[in-house]
């Protein structure tokens, strides 16, 4: 009888030969982009990096390596000023995630004020700039919106955005890069902005 | 132990390093699971016991300095010869492990293992006295292995240990002077908090010998009082507690009331577009709102008739004050805005204003003072933090955590060592009480 770990051994050995015949390097690292997106990011994140456009590091249109600004939803989706927003509908977001009207009060999907225990409308909550704002207090820098670029994502154009800064480390940690950034500024965490137009 | 499973001339080293591993198994995870046992009872009995602990420490320090004399209590058995030839290697190592891996089926020449007994239920986290108590086993598994290895003679280290007894007795008196100490200090490190869920309700309001809080009833809310020796007290349309005493300070249709909650007696109220009332008597708070502003007010009631009343601070009406706390003449309050929230504390006698806490990312909402401590609620999208921290040092800490956008803290209350907050849904609004033992 085999011993368990060459049962193992034997077990790993075919399961890479099979994959190796069966599918390309591309369309392997795509299911497997997939498949790590859809354990760590969720399904809704999943089901948008299909394989054939999985040239995306994390979020569609950027294939570099710098991690997400960090954001009430996980993803930092962004209007054209900086602030939140929801990142499947592109519906204004408070800091603490919830849907809010113009006047910035919470607000159920029907546009209805949130209300608390009380019975009584939710207070405002801050609703701050991701990179000016949010990367100040966390990480202490003096950050700014500048670098960007441009790329088409779900059928409309999609402004990828540097959040800069004097740090020599970006947000995962590791040593940073200039990017698209100025001034002697360096890349240290990224956002995105959806235009809407159709390319 | 160790000639145990291999006598002399008889079974091979395989044989004894089989059964070594299964003693060392069965002693780590019984030891485990006496630990986790001890865990959850801590857990269950919600109570801080850090200083009964230490204390326990000290008295077996003494007892183990030959200082005083206590017996122990311990079942004076040896594991069971014969299953040595009545069962295989590996059940009876195992069954070895086991027996006194929990410790407290055999001989107890120190009185540190009721120490560490203690120490776990006084711990209350299952996960944490078990790993703790499965080093006991793990110490129980070396002391079977140790005189083996590098030993021609197993018994020759047995002795030679023997001989040291008289170091290893005063190293365990060290060691439960150094345990007392670090359990005396334990609850102000954090070590002891206990929460406890009590039931619906928000708004908590709290002296030592009274719990308040409001209920909501389809729509309309009532204050309930619970004295510790007493009758629960219910006022009907009354809402946000606070209380001072034998005085009860709360909202309703016409204002702000203070009564005598034990006779119901009125004894002072402010009308209008007031609410949100702290009570430090003679000094109550509220907030006065209008259309343009909201203002945070307190009334001194040194002379009942004719009450001074003082602006603390003015915001827009779009902007939110809070519930404000007053004790020891302080007040304290949170002011939330579209760009920041932050948390406010001032000296009633000389105005002197200091911000406790400001961000421009988090909600900073709700706090409540003592003398020594205030408390506050830090949320963000993902968390519900209850924060704590003494005016004497700016050191501050969370005691007390929910995560998730539906499960979320909201109003306050502080006396002495324990907070109370409101736990609530956003998605059904319903709200629990808990109270934070820290």
């Amino acid at each position: 009888m085999r011993r368990p770990d060459e049962l193992v051994d034997g077990a790993a050995h075919a399961l890479s030969t099979r994959l190796a015949g069966g599918l390309t390097r591309r369309s392997f690292l795509g299911r497997m982009g997939g498949a790590v997106l859809a354990l760590t990011g969720g399904a809704a994140v999943a089901a948008a990096v299909r394989p054939e456009e999985s040239e995306a590091f994390h979020l569609c249109g950027h294939i570099w390596t710098t991690g997400s600004c960090p954001s009430p939803m996980g993803w930092p989706r962004i209007d054209r000023q900086g602030y939140p927003l929801r990142p499947g509908d592109g519906r204004p977001i408070d800091n603490l995630g919830r849907l809010v009207n113009a006047e910035g009060f919470a607000i159920d999907s029907a546009g209805e004020r949130l209300v608390g225990p009380d019975g009584e409308p939710l207070p405002r909550a801050p609703r701050t700039r991701l990179c000016e704002e949010w990367i100040k207090e966390r990480y202490g820098l003096n950050s700014h919106t500048q670098g960007s670029w441009y790329r088409c994502c779900g059928n409309q154009i999609r402004k990828l955005v540097d959040c800069c800064s004097r740090s020599t480390r970006r947000i995962n940690g590791d040593a940073s890069l200039v990017g698209y950034c100025w001034n002697g500024n360096r890349v240290f965490c990224v956002m995105y902005y959806d235009s809407g137009l159709s390319c | 132990m160790v000639e145990t499973f291999t006598p002399a001339v008889c079974g091979s080293r395989r044989r004894q390093r089989l059964a070594l591993a299964g003693f060392a198994v069965g002693a780590v995870a019984a030891s485990a699971l006496v630990g986790a046992a001890l865990g959850a009872v801590g857990a269950v009995l919600g109570t801080q016991l850090a200083f009964l602990v230490a204390a326990l420490a000290l008295l077996a320090a003494a007892r183990e300095a030959g200082i005083v004399r206590v017996p122990l209590p311990q079942l004076r058995r040896q594991v069971p010869e014969r299953w040595r030839s009545e069962l295989p290697l590996p059940v009876w190592s195992v069954g070895y492990g086991i027996g006194l891996g929990l410790g407290f089926l055999t001989f107890q020449p120190v009185a540190t293992f009721w120490v560490a007994c203690a120490a776990a239920v006084a711990l209350g986290k299952p996960l944490a006295a078990g790993l703790c108590f499965a080093a006991y086993g793990a110490g129980r598994a070396l002391m079977a292995a140790w005189p083996r290895y590098g030993q021609p003679d197993p018994t020759a280290a047995v002795e030679g240990l023997a001989r040291r007894r008289r170091f290893l007795l005063l190293g365990n008196v060290v060691a439960l002077l150094v345990c007392a100490g670090l359990l005396a200090a334990a609850p102000t490190a954090g070590a002891a908090i206990q929460t406890q869920a009590l039931g619906a309700g928000l708004d908590p309001a709290a002296t030592w010998s009274v719990v308040g809080r409001a209920r909501m009833n389809s729509g309309s809310s009532t204050v309930l009082l619970e004295p510790r020796d007493g009758t629960p007290i219910a006022i009907a349309g009354a809402a946000a507690p606070a209380v001072d005493g034998g005085l009860l300070a709360y909202d309703d249709a016409q204002g702000v009331k203070v009564i005598n909650w034990r006779t119901g007696e009125l004894v002072a109220s402010v009308g209008g577009q007031v609410a949100k009332p702290a009570l430090d008597w003679p000094l109550l708070a509220f907030v006065r709102t209008d259309s343009t502003y909201k203002r945070l007010v307190v009334a001194d009631f040194t002379d009942p008739a004719s009450p001074v009343e003082r602006v603390i601070v003015r915001i827009s009406a779009g902007n939110d004050l809070g519930r404000p706390s007053l004790a020891a003449g302080r007040i304290a309050w949170h002011k939330l805005t579209a760009t920041s929230s932050t948390i406010f504390a001032q000296r009633l006698a000389t105005g002197r204003r200091s911000v406790i806490a400001r961000s421009s990312v988090f909600v900073l909402a709700n706090p409540s003072i003592t003398s020594t401590r205030i408390v506050w609620v830090r949320q963000s999208s993902r968390s519900s933090i209850l924060r704590l921290r003494r005016w004497a040092s700016p050191a501050v800490r969370g005691i007390y955590r929910t995560t998730g956008s539906t499960r979320l803290l909201w109003t306050t209350a502080l006396t002495g060592r324990t907070a109370y907050v409101t736990r609530w849904s956003l998605r059904t609004g319903a709200s629990t009480l808990v109270r934070v033992n820290f």
